[in-house]
């Protein structure tokens, strides 16, 4: 049996540590591993910029903790993403960011306890940038 | 053992709003969605989805599953984000990304299909989703 937890936040500065904390129509979650669950079994993470600065190149970091998380805080790399100047013309290009999917994470967790996720881009900032995160309980 | 699978899809135009997803291209009502009888698991959610890219701004987005086919209460996976830097610009395509998973269900019972634009605006994003049920 798994059960999933999405939250989803912006980033709008470089190597600045940002709770994800709401989910999209709903404001604030519950980050309360659900009972029964032992470890998270996969992470899905996505990020995408509207590359309106110059010569942006960053790599994104995801890192899990909170009281749920056993073994201290857990920080993954989880994608990257780069712009030359800024593009005002019609071919301009886009940011699509397929999510990156971990199929084999095996974070031992506390269930009824609550987890932090949180994110950075770590680099040269390339504008504001969108991100959604998944796990997936087990 | 045999899988089944459904499928729903349906176009976002606003940010963090819960979309659902009720059609099936030319079905424009299929009604609902009903976990298969003799079906003991969500084994997997495949997702697409395709923006228009018509606002200069950068969003992510996600989709929920709700209603009484799920005893165990609502889910919510990320599908990817997308972003541009000018409204007039931008041209991709993508695969569908399938997340497996092991999901109690509850047959003959309906799921709701949620699709939401998280983050900024980025215009009109049309969302697929198949669920894959165990048998």
């Amino acid at each position: 049996m798994s059960r999933t937890l999405t939250v989803v936040g912006d980033i709008n500065a470089v190597d600045t540590r940002t709770l994800l904390t709401a989910q999209g129509s709903v404001s604030t979650p519950s980050l309360v591993v659900p009972a029964g669950m032992k470890k998270i079994i996969k992470v899905i993470a996505t990020a995408a910029a509207d590359a309106l600065a110059d010569d942006g190149s960053v790599i994104f970091i995801l890192r899990l903790g909170g009281s749920a998380v056993l073994g201290g805080e857990q920080v993954i790399v989880f994608g990257g993403l780069g712009n030359q100047t800024v593009q005002t013309g019609s071919d301009a290009a886009p940011s699509i960011g397929i999510p990156f999917q971990l199929d084999d994470v095996d974070i031992d967790i506390s269930p009824s306890d609550t987890v932090s996720i949180s994110a950075e881009a770590a680099g040269v900032d390339p504008g504001d940038t969108a991100l959604a995160v998944t796990l997936v309980f087990a | 053992m045999p899988k089944q699978y459904r499928t729903r899809e349906g176009t976002i135009t606003a940010v963090s709003t819960k979309t659902q997803l009720s059609t099936l291209g030319s079905e424009t009502a299929p009604g609902p969605l009903l976990v298969p009888a003799n079906a003991k698991t969500l084994k997997a959610v495949i997702s697409a989805f395709g923006c228009d890219l018509s606002v200069a701004a950068d969003g992510a987005y996600i989709i929920r599953l709700e209603g009484s086919g799920l005893p165990e209460g609502p889910e919510t996976l990320t599908i990817g984000s997308s972003g541009v830097p000018v409204a007039t610009g931008g041209v991709y395509a993508m695969k569908a990304n399938r997340v497996e998973l092991d999901i109690p269900v509850t047959p003959s019972n309906e799921i709701l299909i949620f699709a939401e634009n998280t983050g900024e605006d980025t215009g009109s994003t049309t969302v697929g989703v198949t669920l894959e049920f165990g048998m």
